[in-house]
């Protein structure tokens, strides 16, 4: 006997299944990795009857039609991996659309148990259930589960392991789901012919093939080449098209419902009639044509407010912590040796890690709110309301939220795009997002606006930079829908589940589960990146002849005959060219300068070239780069002496391109990291990086030789 | 002209307007693979046909129906259609032998015959005495034999059918919509979902399928998209696929 058993959650989304999963699994689960690792599959483990349990998650689907990612993760788990014993998870209260996918698992023949979930909301809705008929039914064991009180779950297990030790009951047997004559006589004509053509043999039964077949089941009909088969299921098409007025897929669908109900007119009984739910009466207000918008922009004017607000006093902690060790370490450094390890564990590492970490309190605040709004199901109407626009543009309603966040930061917005449940949309929004303004943007803003333009001009400057940004943004999103993710566009058929009260446990469970991943997969990418950015503006160090000088300057300042206040002044900007020098002579200060010719188009000189290799650290390095190589030390975004540098280093119209060219081109590294990461392959996050830098070239030496060429702001 | 054409070129002119139809364009590989018949056999029948001007055709070029021939196309495949009707839905044989024996029996029948068959297919299918159920009673029948009993109630039915049928009538019939141009609280019966682009799937799976009763309960602020309830659930639809949907106005 097997010791392990395989057991898989099936079931629609919004049953229930991620409560159950948390309740049989509690702490002990992981992400599996599974092919096509943009949808995960959650495992997690168990000991029940004296069998260790491996529970898998599979992706809640409606259906088993490979019509989208999850569906086909979920079907070919049940069909590659075979595992011992299927429970599919259901919504009782909602029970005909739930079965739709028990008829499907049971046509494909697994071990099955049904799990009728939130049996006390069906029993208060008035459903009566005649479970021994309708385990009769559909040949399976049936256990009523009330997932978020964690009852049901002993009976579920012993259920489960029952029929994988021992098969189904003996008296059950899986029921033939007939179809419509017109159907089983085509499913007749096209099942030999499978058979005989060898297709999938001993991976689906015939009759099974020829349905998926007859469904048009993309992903088994690309794989059909006997002629004779698609010869068949072209007539067969025709046939029913023709004989029963609609297509193949439609009338199975169909016939599939029949069947449904026809086990439900038996053995259901409604006793009370309730028109009108909480549920509708929730839907009443917050779906209401005139107050709805209102409210659902107040909704999310809270979740940017907890991210970005609550978010701000742990975000300045942890950055007053990374501070405080590196001073720390610098001040129980012994003097004078090995500086340049302790530069790397000072600026390097330690700087790396609270780069990646100061996102944090943002990210599970971030989470919390869209936990609480997806398992609530407000989600679902956020899309409702807003997919009129959003669906304009070429993307689904859902992302308008990550939309929204990258005003705050970029990265928990690409993090945010999860809840859209089609990939083309999801890596639409990912690729866009960098074209909404960041927070970190706004310091480099903050910094330029002033500069160069008169009080009446700065709001109106900053005003057209954001809608530059969002005008981008949506063309892009445009473009892409017409190039890469061109395809036929997906129905945006959303069930609307009914309100429910988010448990704690799965909350907090969802929160976690997406810190530990940022700081696992995106962390340590974006802490390589940091560590190499960090070598190259610190790598080679300065010649020991210009040290020297230096260190000659400072003490002939220090042995010079001033006020104290006059000679901290004088060994500051001593220490201010210092640092100007080192950074020139580094390899980051070295290309900098060399890629001066490719930045002259754009009016900007190597100096703004270094410092835009800071930015794709963090877009905010830029400011305080700027700072160093104008020998003004590290300068943030009030910084008048900087001001006053770049004005008489560049015209209005450079600050401009400046403002346009970190707008639009090359991200963050941390962005680019958690495209890659979030698209499943560092392609995204490469046409990302390109994409946009080359957008923001081509666009800021446009603004600049247009400008130039009719004289706006060049003075 | 229809005397002059043999069943075996009748057969050829079907087949070509039945791949016109389904496919648009047609090659003379397509009908040979349709008919079960050798590529030179294919090339000789389209001769003759284009000889009795039914066809217009030269070697390696595109197959076209003349006017002519299209309405000669279209008079065998009616009287397939009709003769293969008859056999299912009054004689209750099994749809593939239905087709088989029309496929032989098409070619020979003369016009006047074929009209008045027609005539009396629907005589049959209205009349009260007759009608539907009638039909349906035929074939239970023809699978169980006699029973004798029942015919004074059946009579009784069939009167009490009649006047259930006028009242009906009178009162007009259920008007058929469009998904989409139901307003919020109207209800309706999905009759068909069309095929689109494998939206129709989509939707018939979560539900919609015909049979199903569909309300409508709100429309978005924004005009779009519309939710409905379904099965005791909430769905959200746009427009479009709303208006892929048919209903019966309840």
């Amino acid at each position: 006997m097997k010791t392990e058993i395989v057991v898989a959650l099936a079931g629609n989304p919004n049953a229930g299944k991620t409560t159950i999963f948390n309740e049989l699994t509690g702490s002990r689960q992981h992400v599996g990795n599974y092919p096509g690792v943009t949808v995960e599959c959650k495992e997690g483990f168990r000991r029940h009857a004296g069998a260790d349990l491996r529970i898998v998650d599979l992706p809640g689907t409606y259906s088993l039609t490979a019509y989208s990612e999850e569906e086909l993760v979920a079907r070919n788990f049940l069909i590659d991996e075979k595992p011992d014993v299927v429970v599919d998870i259901l919504d009782a209260s909602n029970l005909e659309r739930n079965l739709y996918l028990a008829v499907q698992l049971i046509e494909l023949g697994v071990p099955l148990v049904l799990a009728f979930n939130m049996s006390d909301v069906a029993r208060a809705r008035g459903y009566e259930f005649d479970l021994p008929k309708l385990e009769r039914f559909f040949g399976a064991v049936i256990v009523e589960t009330t997932g978020n009180k964690g009852d049901g779950m002993t009976a579920l297990l012993d259920a489960a392991v029952r029929v994988a030790r021992s098969g189904p009951r003996a008296d059950f047997r899986a029921p033939a789901v007939v179809y419509g004559k017109v159907i089983e006589e085509e499913i007749a004509r096209i099942a030999p012919l499978v058979e005989k053509a060898g297709l999938f043999a001993g991976k689906y039964d015939p009759r099974w093939t020829a349905i998926k077949l007859l469904e048009s089941d993309r992903e088994l009909r690309k794989e059909v080449l006997s002629l004779e088969v698609i010869d068949q299921l072209e007539k067969s098409a025709v046939r029913i098209q023709k004989m029963l007025g609609e297509p193949p897929e439609t009338a199975i669908a169909g016939d599939r419902y029949g069947f449904i109900s026809g086990a439900c007119q038996e053995a259901v009984r409604s006793t009370i009639e309730i028109r009108h739910t909480t549920s509708d009466q929730i839907d009443a207000v917050v779906t209401h044509p005139v107050f709805g918008i209102p409210i659902f922009l107040g909704l999310m004017y809270l979740v940017f407010h907890l991210t970005f607000t609550i978010g701000a006093p742990p975000m300045d902690w942890i950055e007053m912590f990374f501070g405080w060790l590196g001073g720390g370490i610098g001040a129980v450094w012994p003097e004078g040796r090995a500086r340049l390890l302790q530069s790397l564990l000072v600026d390097g590492i330690i700087g790396g890690v609270g780069g990646v970490v100061v996102f944090l309190p943002n990210i599970l605040l971030l989470f919390l709110a869209i936990a609480v709004l997806e398992y609530t199901g407000y989600m679902a109407r956020a899309a409702f309301l807003m997919d009129n626009v959003m669906h304009k543009i070429g993307l689904h309603g859902k992302s308008f939220i990550p939309m929204l966040i990258g005003f705050g930061c970029t990265v928990p917005a690409i993090l945010a795009t999860r809840t859209l449940d089609n990939r083309r949309d999801r890596l639409t929004t990912m690729l866009v997002l960098p074209l909404i303004s960041c927070g970190a943007r706004l310091t480099i803003y903050a910094l330029v606006i002033p500069a160069f333009f008169p009080q009446a001009w700065q709001a109106p400057m900053l005003w057209i930079i954001y809608v530059i940004g969002i005008l981008l943004a949506v063309a892009g999103a445009k473009l892409l829908r017409r190039t890469i993710f061109k395809g036929e566009s997906v129905p945006f058929v959303m069930e609307l589940p009914p309100y429910r009260m988010p448990t704690l446990k799965a909350v907090l469970i969802y929160m976690w589960d997406l810190g530990w991943q940022y700081l696992k997969k995106a962390g340590t990418v974006i802490l390589g990146i940091s560590i190499l950015l960090w070598a190259l503006s610190s790598f080679p160090a300065l010649p020991e002849s210009e040290a020297a000088r230096f260190r000659a300057a400072r003490q002939e300042a220090a042995s010079a005959r001033m006020t104290g206040a006059e000679r901290v002044d004088w060994i500051a900007g001593i220490d201010n060219e210092e640092a100007k020098a080192a950074l020139l002579n580094s390899y980051a200060g070295r290309i900098g300068k060399g890629m001066e010719p490719a930045l002259e188009p754009m009016g900007f000189d190597w100096r703004i070239g270094i410092a835009l290799i800071g930015a794709f650290a963090a877009k905010e390095v830029f400011v305080a780069q700027m700072g160093i190589v104008h020998a003004v030390g590290e300068a943030d975004e009030e910084s008048e002496s900087l001001r006053e540098k770049l004005r008489q280093a560049y015209s209005p119209l450079v600050g401009f391109c400046v403002m346009v060219f970190c707008l639009i081109a090359a991200p963050c590294s941390a962005t680019v990291a958690v495209t890659a990461r979030e698209g499943g392959s560092w392609k995204w996050g490469l046409l990302q990086l390109g994409g946009l830098t080359s957008l923001g070239y081509v666009l800021t030496v446009i603004v600049y030789q247009v400008g130039r060429f009719l004289g706006i702001g060049a003075g | 002209m229809r005397n002059a054409l043999t069943a075996s070129l009748e057969d050829y002119l079907e087949a070509i307007f039945q791949i016109i139809e389904e496919k648009q364009a047609v090659r003379a590989k397509d009908i040979a693979r349709r008919l079960g018949v050798s590529n030179p056999s294919v090339t000789g029948a389209l001769r003759s046909l284009a000889e009795k001007e039914l066809v217009a055709y030269a070697p390696y070029d595109v197959i076209s129906l003349t006017p002519r021939g299209k309405a000669a196309a279209r008079d065998v495949v009616r009287r397939h259609e009709v003769l293969r009707d008859f056999f299912v839905n009054v004689l209750a044989v099994e749809e593939s032998a239905a087709d088989e024996a029309a496929c032989r029996m098409e070619h020979s029948i003369p016009k006047v015959i074929l009209e008045r068959f027609i005539r009396f297919a629907e005589f049959v299918e209205v009349c009260p005495r007759g009608g539907e159920k009638w039909i349906r009673d035929f074939g239970a029948r023809c699978g169980q034999g006699a029973t004798r009993e029942d015919c004074e109630r059946c009579i009784e039915s069939v009167l009490e059918e009649v006047r259930h049928r006028k009242r009906r009538e009178s009162r007009k019939a259920f008007p058929t919509a469009k998904l989409n141009e139901l307003k919020p609280g109207q209800k309706g019966k999905v009759l068909k979902v069309n095929f689109h682009e494998g939206g129709g799937r989509k939707i018939s799976e979560m539900g919609v399928s015909p049979g199903a009763v569909v309300e409508i309960e709100r429309v978005s602020p924004m005009g779009e998209p519309i939710d409905i309830k379904v099965k005791g659930y909430h769905l959200s639809l746009r427009r479009e696929e709303a208006e892929e949907v048919e209903i019966e106005t309840l």
